[in-house]
């Protein structure tokens, strides 16, 4: 399978993802759209902190800004995670094959074995 | 709801857990089961202890002709008959990780657990998105799991 930009994006939002402050942020988010200042408070961040957080968050999809030039309240957009959700189910059906093959593997190397004692 | 962050598959196989151990481990076996559907292992090289390289090639035969895919990683743990854990990511030949334009992260982590079991060998397979000791990565299934909770209801 080479790289497509569905790849591109999982990494993204992956990375995005790999961080404690950011997942909080999304769970208060599904909780509701809020604004930067909002968000500050619960993190005991500094406003340029949340907002580069927010930054990461908004790259990745996860996020989008509302247009109201003074505050832009921040919402969650669950798409990206949709899409995660599709990375681990390819995966596991791949995996369960490979399960597959493993044991019908071993039950042929046991089989031989067997075949090797009893000559 | 764990399968949304990574994917866990557990399985009891009749067999001995040194042999099940075996099949990870050693090449000549890994090659026999590992290759997805249509697909064969070339390539196998383990250097199996805690950050020991490994190498795969994984081969598809297609209208086009054999289409080669590589994959490199490191050993992170290497505990015989019990625990195995190891990075994975797609790299070109000589193993260099191929590096998405995005500048993120093409690593996942596989992380594998044997236990001798009545009549065999139970495996609990776990391939996460992120390898572990990624910033943030502990405590990532807890907080993806409420996420999702939360997102579904």
């Amino acid at each position: 399978m080479p790289a497509t930009i569905e790849d591109e994006q999982l990494d993204v939002t992956f990375a995005a993802l790999a961080n404690s402050t950011r997942r909080a942020i999304l769970a208060r988010l599904a909780e509701g759209a809020a604004t930067v200042n909002e968000l500050a408070i619960p993190f005991n961040l500094q406003l340029p902190a949340i907002s580069k957080h927010i930054k990461v968050l908004e790259q990745a999809g996860l996020v989008v800004r509302g247009q109201s030039a003074q505050f832009r309240p921040c919402a969650l957009d669950p798409a990206p995670l949709e899409a995660v959700s599709a990375w681990a189910s390819q995966y596991r059906q791949i995996w369960e094959s490979r399960f597959d093959q493993l044991d019908d593997y071993l039950v042929l190397l046991q089989q031989r074995k067997q075949g090797e004692n009893k000559s | 709801m764990i399968d949304r962050d990574a994917v866990v598959i557990e399985r009891v196989f009749s067999a001995p857990v040194e042999m099940v151990w075996s099949m990870w481990t050693d090449p000549s076996h890994f090659k026999e089961w590992y290759g997805p559907d249509g697909m064969s292992i070339p390539v196998a090289e383990m250097d199996v202890r805690p950050g020991g390289a490994r190498r795969i090639c994984m081969e598809m035969n297609t209208p086009d002709g054999p289409m080669r895919m590589w994959f490199t990683g490191e050993y992170r743990q290497v505990s015989e008959n019990a625990r195995l854990v190891y990075t994975e990511a797609m790299s070109d030949e000589a193993g260099n990780v191929s590096e998405p334009p995005s500048g993120g992260h093409a690593v996942t982590e596989v992380q594998v657990e044997l236990q001798s079991v009545e009549g065999g060998t139970r495996v609990v397979m776990t391939h996460v998105g992120i390898p572990s000791d990624s910033p943030g990565a502990a405590g990532w299934n807890m907080a993806f799991d409420k996420l999702a909770k939360r997102l579904a209801s």
